[in-house]
Parts: structure tokens; C-alpha cells; sequence
């Protein structure tokens, strides 16, 4: 029988042997400019603040010679800390541990992970590197995936779940990461698919590059699946920590409020220049969200997809709010079907987590034309009239110029479930533009006056001087106030005290409602 | 050298073409003004680099992903 004191200097080594890395290793991947997997999670969590679970689990496959295969930790490290004061749960693959190939007990310790957060109410936070599926164990691994995408997906809207490539994370296991509310991707080690280059080519015929087919680029440009991209590891991870200081722990708190030298009514006299006299003119929108806002700062997402619309998370009188905006120098700040995938899932995520939304409207139109139409723009537009009007959470919009025709709800108006909504005086709310107006209503007349283009004139002058403003919007009180561009942050930051306790008499009445008429959820277009 | 494709993201007309093959651009000007859904849109250069082939004319209608120039970076 062993000495208690030979059964602990026992544990001693055996932890030893997993924890510790071989020099050559830490080197290489430094070399690489990567930290370890271990060095990822010091460096997430607040010092001193790290625990490990799980760093015995180990796996059972005996098959292929992986009865004698060492796996440190199953090559994934689950952990719980702390991240400025706040618990939060980080699971960080170990590329140097078998590839960080996911198997049955790999995938175990994701799964364990996160039911820990979930009970606990804390946000997930994932650094993926790895090799991919661990073959070996055949149906073992094919089964842990899925218990990794069942309990992710039945912890979300729960609590906040964050997602950083750092390394590959091809094949099925990609839909990990795309699942998770916000993808952050490392520039030069990051790469995301559901098939890499070797298989794309085998089975297609295709040839691609890694770096064409599933970096940054792809997701942060084309495919719209990556929020944030970072230079490197501990640019992701600071980048993380910046997001997750926005967010509240779970879906049952508010946001963390912060204390803020910013003026809740400070005036803002550049807002009343900023829209030009011509109406088929751009400006620039990120100028207008960086002086309403906090201090400036405005944490965008998806910045490079679907530009012709914003969306990201500021804060004002030290809340934080969810801003959902059009950028006119981009397509006009049109919304074609990406820029309403974009902003719908946004609208989404902050009402599950008790967000405020504000949007800046300057907005001709949803999108026309074939492309569009058989791109299925009808659809995807109908998420954003889902996601406002299933929204409980504080919604205020904030009309500065073009508020057209069906963009009017997109954008956020009274009738699809605002609680407040202003306009500033170069505001041009109504059905639609008086050009086109004036051409169908007075189509006859045109026609048969002796001068057409005379009339015409008269006519779309006399259609925008009745409707093309925000007088008559106003007028019927689908318009709360028309208010000076300088006054826009004073009369935000009122609104959010007014409506501060809005969000929990909306979900009482909302779980009333289900009750009522027992229903699951809405059927949202997806 | 690296090439960068500047597309219409949306369907219009080409209001107006801001360079020439050869000049010298800087990120953030301006190339072409194309007009469409009752707005004058800037496209606005991504990169700074030399204006390649330009595939766009004054007038011309464009569609969503037409190519209307390549700036060489």
C-alpha cells in the first residue's frame, strides 16, 4: 500500500506529464506566432483566476494502435475563470495533442463544458485548432459531434456563446464555431469550411487554396459567417474580451451598466450639417454612431459583409445598446437579402440577451430587381420583421432622412413594434418617393397635359411637399417627435430611462401570450 | 503584384467614372458614381494601388457583381 505522501507526490507527477510540453513544441508554435493551448486560456482569464476541469479525461479506443496513444487532456483544455470580474467557461483545443482531433471524450469535455456554463449561467468561449474528426473511433466520434451541436444549441439564448478560429476547424465540426453567436477569425491561422482544399478536390474536381477557400477573407467578405477578425491570437482574444464586457452573463441579467464622464445630454451641433441638401447624396453614417455614442466607441460587427448596412454594440449613459443603421456609402444603404441576414440575427441576439436596439434610418428601399427576387429578398427580408416584431426588448428608432415604402418596418417604425420613435427634420417618412408617386396617381394626366413635363414637375413637387417629410407621419403619431439632429444622444438616453423596465413587463405579457395560445415560436422565414 | 476587382454591389446606371487606367489611388477614393435606387452611389476604392482595366462607361447599366475596374496593389 502507498504512503498518502507517495499517493500525492504521485498525483504530482501524473499531472506533471499532461500539463507539461515539450520545449521543441512551444517553440514551434511560437515560431508560428501562436500560443499554446493552455497559454490561450492565461491569457483569457483574469490572473490567477484559471481553473482546469477535466485534464485526466482520457480516451477508450482501442482500435489502430490507440490503445498506447497519449493524449494530454484529450487534447482539449476546458477551464472556468474569470474575465474582468465576470466567470465565464473557455474550451481551447490543443493542436499539439493529437492534432486536437475531436473523438468521443474530446467531444465529452465540450459537452461538459458547456452544461457547466449553462447551469451556472456563464458565457462559452471556444478556441478552436484542430485536425478535425478523430477517425479512429468511427462512430463514437460521429456521435460526440453531435451531442457537442445538441447541447450548444440547447444552451442558446441562454447564455452569450463566443466562438474564436484560431486554428483549422474543417469538415462538420465547423458547424461548432458557425452556431455559436459570434465568430472571431485569426487572419493568418484561422481557417473555417465544410470541406478543406484535399477533399473539396477529390470529390468536385475542384482546385482551391486553404487560403482562398476558408480564411478570413471568405467569411469576413463573402459568406457573412465571421463577426470579428483578429491578427493573431491574443488580438482575437482581447477582441473577445471587449464583446463579452458588452454582454450580459446569461439571458435572465441585464447587461453590465458602466460608469461613463460622457454627458448623457450632451449636444451634438455637427449633426445638424451632417445631411446633405441633396437627397441622392452619401455621408458618412460611422461619423454620425461615433458621436451620438459613449466616448466615441462603437464595436462593429461584420464590418466587411454587406456593407450597406451596421450593425454592433456602443453604449450610451453607460448601456449598452445594440445599433442597427444603414451605410448610404454603400449601395445607398439599400437592404438586399445579406444586409437583412445581417441585421435580423443581431436584432435577434440582443433581445435574447436584454439588449436595447436603435436604429439610425437612412434607408431608400429593400432591394429590387431579379437577382433579389429570386434570391428569395422576400424572405429574407421577412426576418427582420420577425426579429422587431418578436423583439421585447427596448426598441427606439431614429429616422434622419429616407424611411421608404417597406424599409419603413425594416428599419424599425411604430406599427411594427417601436416604442419610440423620432425623426429629424430632414426626415422623408412615407410610402414611397414622389417621383414615382406622382407618376402612377397622376399617370393620365401627365399623359394628356400640353406640357407633360411641366405638370409632372408640379406634381411630384405637390406629393412631396404633402407626404415626403416628417410632418405627416407626425401628425398621425406614428412619428413621437420630431427633434433637432443635435438633441439625438439627450433624447436616446431619455428614452432608455423611460423604458428601463420595459423588457420585463413585455415578457410577462409575452409568456401570457404563449400560454394563451399555446404556442412554441414563431415561424420565422429562414 | 496583386489585383483587387472592384463590383457594382447593386444594380444601376454609371453616373460617372472618377479615373483613368494608369492614375495612382489611394484607399477610399472615389471611382465610379452609380445611380440606383434613388441615390448617387460612391464606390469607393478598397485599396491603394495603380487603376488597372477599366470595364465601365458613363451610361452604361450595371448589375449586382459586374466588374467595373481592377486596381493592381
Amino acid at each position: 500500500m502507498a504512503t498518502t505522501k507517495e499517493l500525492i507526490e504521485q498525483y504530482i507527477e501524473n499531472r506533471k506529464k499532461i500539463v507539461e510540453m515539450d520545449p521543441k513544441a512551444i517553440e514551434k508554435r511560437h515560431a508560428a506566432g501562436q500560443l499554446t493551448a493552455r497559454e490561450r486560456v492565461e491569457y483569457f482569464f483574469d490572473p490567477g483566476t484559471t481553473t482546469e476541469i477535466g485534464l485526466f479525461v482520457k480516451h477508450r479506443t482501442r482500435n489502430f494502435g490507440m490503445d498506447k496513444k497519449v493524449i494530454p487532456s484529450e487534447g482539449v483544455i476546458t477551464a472556468y475563470g474569470k474575465v474582468n470580474g465576470r466567470h465565464v467557461v473557455a474550451i481551447s483545443e490543443d493542436y499539439t495533442a493529437m492534432a486536437g482531433t475531436f473523438g468521443e471524450y474530446h467531444g465529452k469535455k465540450f459537452v461538459r463544458a458547456i452544461d457547466f456554463a449553462k447551469a451556472n449561467g456563464w458565457p462559452i468561449v471556444g478556441m478552436n485548432d484542430s485536425g478535425g474528426a478523430r477517425l479512429q473511433e468511427g462512430m463514437d466520434t460521429l456521435e460526440a459531434y453531435g451531442w457537442l451541436f445538441r447541447s450548444q444549441i440547447l444552451a442558446s439564448g441562454i447564455v452569450p456563446q463566443i466562438a474564436m478560429l484560431m486554428g483549422p476547424c474543417l469538415g462538420g465540426q465547423a458547424y461548432h464555431p458557425i452556431m455559436q453567436d459570434f465568430l472571431i477569425q485569426c487572419k493568418k491561422t484561422g481557417f473555417m469550411g465544410i470541406a478543406g482544399p484535399a477533399f473539396v478536390k477529390t470529390q468536385t474536381g475542384e482546385e482551391i487554396t486553404l487560403e482562398e477557400l476558408s480564411s478570413w477573407r471568405a467569411h469576413a467578405v463573402k459568406s457573412g459567417q465571421t463577426h470579428v477578425v483578429a491578427e493573431d491570437d491574443k488580438d482575437a482574444i482581447d477582441r473577445c474580451k471587449a464583446l463579452l464586457d458588452f454582454l450580459p452573463s446569461n439571458n435572465k441579467e441585464k447587461p453590465p451598466r458602466l460608469s461613463t464622464k460622457d454627458d448623457p445630454d450632451r449636444a451634438i451641433p455637427e449633426l445638424n450639417t451632417v445631411i446633405p441638401d441633396k437627397a441622392t447624396q452619401a455621408y458618412d453614417m460611422y461619423k454620425v454612431i461615433r458621436l451620438v455614442v459613449d466616448d466615441g466607441y462603437f464595436y462593429e460587427l461584420m464590418k466587411d459583409y454587406a456593407r450597406n448596412s451596421i450593425i454592433g454594440f456602443a453604449r450610451l449613459g453607460g448601456r449598452t445598446i445594440g445599433i442597427v443603421s444603414n451605410n448610404t456609402q454603400w449601395a445607398g444603404g439599400v437592404i438586399d437579402i445579406n444586409a437583412a441576414d445581417k441585421m435580423s440575427r443581431f436584432i435577434r441576439f440582443c433581445d435574447l440577451f436584454n439588449i436595447p436596439l436603435i436604429s439610425l434610418t437612412d434607408c431608400p428601399a429593400y432591394l429590387i430587381g431579379s437577382q433579389q427576387d429570386w434570391g428569395g429578398i422576400l424572405r429574407h427580408g421577412a426576418k427582420l420583421l420577425y426579429a422587431w416584431a418578436d423583439a421585447t426588448v427596448p426598441l427606439i428608432s431614429v429616422i434622419m432622412r429616407k424611411s421608404y415604402a417597406g424599409a419603413h418596418y425594416g428599419m424599425l417604425d411604430k406599427s411594427i413594434g417601436a416604442d419610440l420613435v423620432f425623426a429629424w427634420p430632414t426626415a422623408r417618412i412615407t410610402i414611397v418617393g414622389a417621383e414615382t408617386a406622382a407618376s402612377v396617381i397622376f399617370a393620365k394626366e401627365i399623359k394628356d397635359a400640353a406640357d407633360p413635363k411641366a405638370t409632372r414637375e408640379k406634381r411630384i413637387q405637390e406629393y412631396a411637399d404633402l407626404y415626403e417629410n416628417p410632418y405627416h407621419s407626425a401628425e398621425r403619431g406614428y412619428t413621437d417627435e420630431i427633434i433637432m439632429p443635435s438633441d439625438t444622444r439627450k433624447m436616446l438616453n431619455r428614452a432608455l430611462d423611460i423604458l428601463e423596465n420595459k423588457d420585463r413587463d413585455i415578457i410577462n405579457s409575452k409568456i401570457e401570450y404563449i400560454k394563451k395560445h399555446d404556442r412554441k415560436y414563431s415561424n420565422i422565414n429562414l | 503584384m496583386a489585383q483587387e476587382k472592384i463590383e457594382s454591389p447593386l444594380p444601376g446606371k454609371i453616373l460617372s467614372v472618377k479615373v483613368k487606367a494608369g492614375d495612382k489611388v489611394a484607399e477610399g477614393d472615389e471611382l465610379f458614381s452609380i445611380e440606383a435606387m434613388k441615390m448617387e452611389n460612391p464606390i469607393i476604392c478598397p485599396v491603394a494601388g495603380t487603376v488597372g482595366d477599366i470595364s465601365a462607361a458613363v451610361g452604361q447599366s450595371v448589375k449586382s457583381g459586374d466588374i467595373l475596374a481592377v486596381i493592381e496593389y
